[in-house]
Formats: C-alpha cells, sequence, structure tokens
C-alpha cells in the first residue's frame, strides 16, 4: 500500500499524469504533499538542475544525524559479546571436566585441533639411539597410516583391519593429547611444583 | 717473565668475563621481550607454522594503571576466543560452558615470554647473534641453547625498535643445516603498538565473565604404575586435573614440568599396536607399546627423551 502510494508520487514528480482521485488525495493531505516536494528536489537535484539548491543547514543537519548514529563494530566482537552472554547463562567450566559429557572432548579437539600428525616408522634400536630425522609421511584423511602395512600386507582383508585399528589408535592419541593440552591449561605450574633446580633422579 | 705472566693471565681473565657478558646482553634482550609483550598495548597478528601446516591468531593485549587484559583470537573455524584479565583466563565457546582457569599467561602464547626469567636461565643460556630484517623491521637474534639435551632450543628474532618478539623457532639442533628445520615457527605477520588500549579491549575490561566455579577435587589414587626416570630438571606436578572422561582407559598418569615445559605421561591397556611417534609442531607424541602396557608421552622433547621415559614405567 505504501509502496503504491510512493509510486504513484513518484510518477507525479516524473510530470505524468495521476487519476483526479490521486490529485484530490493529494490537495487534501499535507503528508503527500510534502512526499512530493521531496521527491522533486531529489530529481531536480540528480538532475543536476542550478535552482534546485538545498537548504543552507542540509550539511549541518546531516552531520548531526550522522552524530548520533551509535558506531557499530564490524567486526567479531559482537559474536564474542554473544558468546561471553551465553556461557554466562551455562553453569561456567563444570561442564568440561563431567566425564558423561561427550562434549568434553569435542570442545577441546575443537580447542586445538591436531594439524599434521606424522607417522614415525617403528624405529630399530639403534635408530632411537640416535636424533633420528621424523619420517615425514603425509597424513591420509587427517590420519596418518603406516607405511609398512600398507606396502607388506597381502591379505586385504587383515590390511583392512589393521588400518581401522590404526585409525582407532589415532583418534586415542588425539584424545590423550587433548587431554595434555587441557591439563596444561588448567595446572598452575608454578604454584604446583618447587624450585626448578632438581637434581636428574635416576632408579 | 712477569709481563708474560701477566699477560697470560689477563687474556684468561678476558675468554672468562666475555661470554659472561655476551651472556648477559642476551639476558637484557630478552627481558625487553618480555617486557614489551607486559607492559604495551599492541594489536598483533601471527602465524605458527607446524611443519606444513599454518595457525593464524590475533592477539590483543592492552593494560592500564589498574588491569591488564589480553585476547588472542584464532582465525581459523572452530577456533576458540581466549581473554585473560589479570589472572583469570577464560575460553569462550558458542553454546557451550567457557572454561575459565587461573594464570598470569594465555597458555597458547610461548610460554617462553612470560616464565620467570630467573626459571629459564636454570634451563638456557643466552646469546646475542646477528641482525637482520624481518618484514621491513630490524630485528636482533637471540639465541636460547638449552644448557642440556633434553630440551629443545630456540631462536628469538626480537624488534630492535620495541622488544616486541618477531619470531620464534624451536629447533632440535641448533647446527644450521638444511635438512635441520625448525620444528615450529611463531612468526608475526601485522605489528601495531598504540599508546592507547585496542578499542576492543576497552569494552572487555568492562563486560561481566563467567564466574569461575570451583573445581572438585577427587582424591588421587594410588598411581598402579611407577615412573623411574625423569630428564633433567623436570619433576611430577603433585596434584594434576583429572581428566574425567579418560579416566576409564588411563590406568596411571603422570604430568611433568620443568616450569617452562610440561609432559603427560599416559598408561593404558596395551592395543597391541605398533610403538610409534608423533609430531605436532614441537610437540612429540611418542606411544610405546607392548603385549601388557601402551605408555604414551606426549610433550616438547625429544623421541629419545620420550622413549626413556616411557621405558622406565615399571
Amino acid at each position: 500500500m505504501l509502496s503504491d502510494k510512493h509510486e504513484w508520487l513518484s510518477q507525479a514528480a516524473d510530470n505524468q499524469q495521476v487519476t483526479p482521485e490521486q490529485l484530490s488525495a493529494l490537495l487534501q493531505q499535507p503528508e503527500l504533499q510534502q512526499t512530493l516536494q521531496r521527491y522533486q528536489l531529489v530529481g531536480a537535484v540528480l538532475r543536476n538542475e542550478s535552482d534546485s539548491v538545498l537548504p543552507a543547514d542540509f550539511s549541518d543537519g546531516l552531520a548531526n544525524l550522522l552524530a548520533d548514529e551509535p558506531i557499530y563494530q564490524l567486526q567479531n566482537q559482537a559474536g564474542l559479546m554473544q558468546r561471553i552472554k551465553g556461557s554466562i547463562r551455562q553453569a561456567a567450566n563444570a561442564e568440561w571436566f563431567k566425564p558423561a559429557a561427550h562434549g568434553a572432548i569435542a570442545a577441546s579437539v575443537a580447542l586445538v585441533a591436531v594439524f599434521g600428525v606424522q607417522q614415525y616408522q617403528q624405529p630399530l634400536e639403534q635408530e632411537l639411539a640416535m636424533p633420528a630425522p621424523i619420517l615425514q609421511t603425509r597424513p591420509v584423511a587427517g590420519f596418518a597410516i603406516p607405511v609398512s602395512l600398507s606396502q607388506t600386507s597381502v591379505d586385504s582383508r587383515f590390511e583392512a583391519q589393521e588400518q581401522q585399528a590404526m585409525q582407532e589408535q589415532q583418534r586415542r592419541l588425539q584424545a590423550l593429547l587433548q587431554a595434555h593440552r587441557q591439563q596444561v591449561r588448567v595446572t598452575d605450574v608454578q604454584h604446583n611444583t618447587a624450585h626448578p633446580e632438581q637434581e636428574n633422579r635416576e632408579h | 717473565m712477569m709481563k708474560w705472566l701477566f699477560g697470560i693471565c689477563s687474556i684468561v681473565v678476558l675468554s672468562i668475563l666475555q661470554p659472561a657478558s655476551a651472556d648477559e646482553t642476551g639476558w637484557a634482550l630478552f627481558n625487553k621481550a618480555q617486557q614489551s609483550v607486559r607492559q604495551h598495548n599492541f594489536d598483533v597478528s601471527f602465524v605458527v607454522l607446524k611443519g606444513g601446516q599454518a595457525e593464524t591468531y590475533r592477539w590483543l593485549h592492552g593494560r592500564d594503571d589498574a588491569a591488564e587484559i589480553e585476547h588472542l583470537i584464532p582465525m581459523f573455524a572452530d577456533g576458540v576466543d581466549i581473554v585473560r584479565r589479570d589472572q583469570q583466563i577464560y575460553y569462550l565457546i558458542s553454546e557451550r560452558p567457557s572454561l575459565v582457569t587461573h594464570g598470569d599467561s594465555i597458555k597458547e602464547l610461548p610460554a617462553l615470554l612470560f616464565e620467570e626469567p630467573a626459571l629459564i636461565r636454570t634451563l638456557y643460556n643466552a646469546v646475542a647473534g646477528s641482525s637482520s630484517v624481518i618484514h621491513g623491521r630490524s630485528a636482533q637474534l637471540l639465541r636460547l641453547s638449552a644448557i642440556t639435551d633434553e630440551r629443545y632450543h630456540y631462536w628469538l628474532w626480537i624488534d630492535v625498535e620495541t622488544g616486541f618478539p618477531l619470531r620464534i623457532d624451536t629447533l632440535a639442533e641448533q647446527h644450521l643445516r638444511s635438512e635441520n628445520k625448525a620444528l615450529e615457527i611463531w612468526q608475526i605477520t601485522h605489528l601495531r603498538i598504540t599508546p592507547e588500549m585496542p578499542d576492543n579491549l576497552a569494552q572487555l575490561m568492562k563486560v561481566t565473565l563467567p564466574l569461575a566455579l570451583p573445581v572438585e577435587v577427587k582424591v588421587q589414587q594410588p598411581q598402579q604404575h611407577q615412573l623411574g626416570w625423569l630428564p633433567s630438571g623436570f619433576q611430577i606436578v603433585p596434584e594434576p586435573l583429572q581428566v574425567p572422561q579418560l579416566e576409564p582407559e588411563v590406568l596411571s598418569y603422570w604430568l611433568l614440568s620443568d616450569g617452562l615445559h610440561q609432559v603427560s605421561v599416559f598408561v593404558q591397556r596395551s592395543h597391541r599396536l605398533p610403538t610409534q611417534a608423533y609430531r605436532d609442531g614441537a610437540v612429540t607424541i611418542y606411544v610405546q607399546s607392548d603385549p601388557q602396557l601402551d605408555v604414551t608421552v606426549i610433550g616438547p622433547i625429544s623421541v629419545d627423551t620420550a622413549q626413556r621415559l616411557a621405558a622406565s614405567v615399571r
């Protein structure tokens, strides 16, 4: 309805014909007259007509309007504030430590994702004795698959089972890595350890 | 004869004093870097390179007379905003309860920049190196060489003008060979130090953040196994918080610390898989498997040290 009203007013501002009813409404309603006046002013400015001078205080008025506008933060600060509010509504950090909460591991995985876990080939004794470089096998779908298994096995079923077992191992290790990181986060080491100058302990 | 004797004595004294002086220059540079990340108001971005993987973060820090605040923003999916206000650290996750911990630094930032210099001096020697240019800024190299073999070395490049650390490499060995690349590189990609606190932080300063609820402390069960060896300078943290989701699977657990690095040792029933080691940046994940037990060692130590630790479990 509103758009219909504006459409015929806009056409009227462009000197197009109006119906007798529309003309009658325009003559009776000051609101429509003001709207038509604004449309004509806009048109005159767009056409760059010399007699379409804006009111002298137009720029001052616009500046005042802008000054009253709030400052919008176009960063993720708003999202962070939402998260803060959301987290306050919930029961703080207790859930992080509940064994039944499956989210506990998921949350920590989300916290620091494990990237680039590289396979270290099962070492020979003599290789362990020296600082051998880590064998850099690219992970497959996020998991490292041992080269030896994929190359030497002839029984495909056996190979599939072994690979499944290795993937399960990867899952366990990622859980342990997250548990380790969680410990580092929550442990105030400075208050939990004595002076670091401790003698090497050999049993 | 006396002249010769005097000359020899002078050379001996100078040769003793010179490294000590060089060391002090290095430690002065190190202190400058630590003060820089504590004292300045800044808005920086950095990237952590682990092998072929990169993680990017934005890090804001501010302080006024009364309080200190910093905000670490991971710039990747599923990242968690971390806010520290003085001694409280908040991990803020969408639609999940927050984790609130206590400490004077965010653990996801390089611990080296925040631990007591006196402690770090017990573990490392500091040697100032050459100057170079990083991202158009003049930087001074500082080598922190581990005193014993168990720890990795750190090379820091420190901004000459501000003292801000521009890059930190973690190295297994210090010899510059092509195959001896850094295990992990932490590098500033954007640096903006301002006289005033960043606006975002000023807002965060006033926001009500979640309260830290007391953590339920369980009675520590006696360990089923014994750890027979500790790397030099490490000791067992007496009461690590338990991680309940692992309780059914973990038979024994130790958290070791030298004050700067932490190492976890987990003992589980054997899954009868080969002994393996993995790496996530500077963190080694070593699994020793035998027919009875799996011992997993996780921490910023060499595979050799991890292997020795695992082998010492009885």
